[in-house]
């Protein structure tokens, strides 16, 4: 039996690569961190600005120059005010960007989304910021904005206090039409996780306890009276949005447990198959909380949604002592912005150790693994291997892949 | 080209497949010896080898980065690894392996067949074995022919015969061994039992690269000069309507000009392996499918065949289907008529595919 890693030239630092081609790399002036904040913005000069937020302090965001994707220039690296908050998720809609602001614990500030004026890119201008912190809260943890009317956030409010701790976040729709006076229009909880609910509170994980609050709160264009939620512990819930005041549950699907928890992506393709994928977040290193998936449902009835096969991964005895984490996170989510590419047949996700891996969907019965990325072990990094925490494609179909701590942003193209 | 991004949000079903060359020939005729000089090659950097015995093919240690049983790296960052049990089992192996970060991500793979195999059922193992069509695709056949002793072997064995029909390469060896007269009729008799395979002659293993691969179709965007690298030139005329000197194998070609019904098509090939199955050596082409945008590429070994694929638009203003078959003892005629038979559709006459003026081309 060959030792792994044996019959490679390069080692540990080599990179896993199949249909894809590393075209650049910048590893962020030593700050290559990202947390799960990719998007795109075309500048009015014709530059490609890449925005990405960082996974934790000292760095708020970073906006990198990909018009060459062989040449990623840094054109931007702010920070934040102190160590104990967190940016991690961004959005752009053509000059105004949202970052989410999140602290450790509750009480503190800056909790909540700022929204920039990002016309020129390297003198982001602060619009305005939403306060979302309050005694019981965190402030936001994801954004999603894409209308430019309209931040979908996961956030805490000073007036919730959940029923348990881990509860502390809930769905909130922010009305940013006058940008400068961003309002809320509506919000919507599981019931049983605020306290005073009618409802008794919902029986904890048996073993992982992540809580039950939304983590992404997708809104798309082909179904704009629909919310796409990742539900942590809750599963995949879908609401009804056509009034934004009173979001309506539609259906929620619980896997876990059996299965163990922290849903974190609900991503339809609005294909005939009525596909939708659904990521349930790796939170613990070495295979401790495997099996994290990504999930190929069919939506077809939304009313009831059905599990048909998971994007396959390659083995957990080899990956998961790779080092860190090993499993299911993000998707490239198809965000309806112009700079974004969009597929119903392939599907991009990130699985940490396992890399950027790319998958046909075609026939959801049987997903099928068309490329994917590892790279090699960052120099310094903590858990001893690249760790691949989001993906973004532009409409180029250039994929850029960011590392959780050390690596920075690696571009890529697909040669399927 | 490479690096220019494609905005397509489908996938091409042949693009992220890895090649894979077949190097056969009759015991003695150098197989080893090219591979040995191949593998040595700085472009071979990225090649998974899989070869019978790795002490056969002699490297010298100083070449050798690290080594296994089963398994030996060069410097140059090749890889050779043994066949092991059968061959789905060992190009599976290697795949996985390849995931798991165990090999190094080889982006070609080179089989060398044993001296006395038939190729047949290594070609069909590519083009038929669903978990390999997953992630490989058949690139070429190449043959290797000894010049001193192919022209005995051609007369008293099948599996020579039988490993320049179905070769996309021909590769004669020891070229240097024997003089001019025998030489040419030796290439002769290679011209008709394989008249569409591109020939070339190496001493001591020395050819490039180039003439080895990418002659498989490599994209389903693939244009007229890919197809026709694929389907082998005519290069030589006389020969193809030839096939007169020899009595087994034979190789034509057959054109429609009329669309068929999918039915239709796979029903004449049904007919014809189902009663001359072992006889049809390879076949190869395009199909204008009734209803179809693009052309549907045909291949099969004997009585197996690739699923059908259909490529993303026709290459060329040409839309006729075009067939070329090597069969052992299946003249023209016969396939013709089945055609003209079960699929309704005529034969042109002249089995090549001269281009057409363009006044006759259908829209």
């Amino acid at each position: 039996m060959a030792v792994a890693g044996s019959m490679r030239p390069g080692g540990p630092a080599d990179h896993l690569i199949l249909n894809m081609k590393l075209l650049g790399h910048n590893e962020l002036a030593g700050f290559g961190g990202i947390g799960e904040g990719i998007n795109m913005q075309k500048t009015r000069d014709g530059r490609r600005i890449l925005w990405l937020a960082h996974e934790s302090a000292p760095k708020n965001f970073t906006a990198v120059d990909v018009t060459d994707p062989g040449n990623p220039k840094m054109v931007i690296q702010t920070d934040l005010p102190h160590a104990d908050v967190r940016s991690n998720s961004l959005d752009v809609v053509g000059d105004v960007m949202a970052v989410a602001y999140q602290t450790k614990k509750w009480g503190l500030k800056p909790a909540g989304f700022d929204l920039f004026d990002i016309s020129k890119p390297e003198q982001p201008k602060l619009i305005s910021h939403f306060d979302t912190s309050g005694p019981c809260s965190r402030g936001a943890h994801c954004v999603w904005f894409a209308d430019g009317e309209y931040v979908h956030l996961t956030s805490g409010a000073a007036d919730f206090e959940p029923s348990h701790p881990k509860d502390d976040q809930f769905y909130r729709i922010i009305d940013v039409r006058n940008p400068s006076r961003p309002a809320e229009v509506g919000r919507w909880w599981l019931p049983g996780t605020r306290k005073g609910d009618a409802e008794p509170p919902l029986p904890r994980h048996p073993r992982f306890d992540g809580g039950y609050r939304p983590h992404n709160t997708n809104v798309y264009p082909q179904r704009p009276d629909r919310a796409y939620l990742g539900y942590i512990d809750g599963g995949t819930i879908i609401l009804d949005i056509s009034d934004k005041s009173r979001p309506r549950l539609v259906t929620r699907w619980r896997h876990s447990p059996p299965y163990n928890g922290f849903t974190h992506t609900v991503m339809p393709l609005f294909n005939k198959n009525g596909t939708m994928i659904v990521t349930d977040e790796c939170v613990k290193d070495a295979g401790e909380d495997w099996p994290k998936l990504a999930w190929v449902v069919d939506g077809r009835d939304e009313t009831n949604l059905v599990p048909v096969a998971t994007l396959p991964l390659p083995p957990v005895e080899v990956f998961s002592k790779r080092g860190g984490r090993f499993g299911a996170h993000n998707l490239h989510e198809n965000y309806p912005g112009p700079c974004s590419w969009r597929s119903d047949h392939i599907v991009l996700g990130t699985f940490f150790s396992g890399g950027a891996r790319a998958y046909d969907v075609s026939n959801p019965l049987q997903p099928r693994e068309v490329a994917y990325f590892v790279p090699g072990t960052p120099r310094l990094a903590p858990k001893g291997s690249s760790q691949i925490n989001d993906v973004f494609v532009d409409d180029r179909r250039t994929v850029y892949a960011v590392d959780r701590f050390g690596g920075g942003v690696y571009c890529l193209e697909m040669t399927v | 080209m490479l690096t220019q991004a494609s905005p397509t949000t489908t996938r091409d079903a042949l693009a992220g497949l890895i090649p894979v060359s077949i190097v056969t020939g009759f015991l003695g005729s150098g197989k080893t010896t090219l591979i040995n000089r191949l593998i040595k090659r700085p472009e071979m950097n990225r090649v998974a080898v899989i070869v019978n015995e790795l002490g056969e093919i002699g490297v010298d240690n100083d070449l050798v980065q690290v080594s296994s049983e089963q398994m030996m790296l060069l410097n140059n960052g090749c890889l050779c690894c043994v066949l092991r049990g059968d061959l789905q089992e060992t190009l599976r192996e290697l795949f996985i392996k390849r995931r798991n970060g165990e090999i190094i991500d080889f982006d070609r793979v080179v089989i060398e067949t044993t001296g006395l195999a038939d190729p047949a059922p290594v070609v069909q193992t590519l083009l038929t074995d669903s978990m390999l069509l997953d992630q490989y695709r058949l690139d070429c056949v190449v043959t290797l022919v000894d010049a001193v002793n192919a022209p005995g072997q051609l007369g008293e064995f099948s599996e020579p015969v039988k490993q320049v029909a179905l070769a996309d390469r021909l590769v004669v060896t020891k070229t240097d061994l024997i003089a001019e007269q025998p030489l040419a009729a030796l290439t002769g008799r290679l011209r008709e039992i394989n008249p569409r395979a591109p020939l070339r002659s190496a001493t001591n293993g020395e050819i490039e690269l180039s003439f080895l691969v990418d002659v498989g179709l490599r994209r389903t965007q693939a244009d007229l000069e890919e197809i026709e690298r694929w389907l082998g030139a005519d290069e030589d005329h006389e020969h193809e309507r030839g096939h007169v000197h020899d009595e087994t194998v034979q190789s034509f070609a057959l054109r429609f000009d009329k669309p068929m019904s999918w039915t239709a098509f796979t029903q004449c090939l049904e007919v014809l392996t189902a009663l001359r199955g072992p006889d049809l050596l390879r076949v190869k082409g395009l199909v204008n499918v009734e209803g179809r945008s693009g052309p549907m590429v045909v291949q099969g070994v004997q009585h197996l065949f690739h699923p059908p694929l259909e490529l993303a638009a026709w290459p060329g203003e040409d839309r006729g289907t075009r067939l070329v078959f090597i069969t052992r003892g299946i003249p023209r005629q016969t396939v013709a008529g089945l055609f003209a038979a079960i699929g309704a559709v005529a034969a042109r006459s002249g089995s090549r595919f001269p281009e057409r003026p363009a006044r006759d081309r259908p829209n």
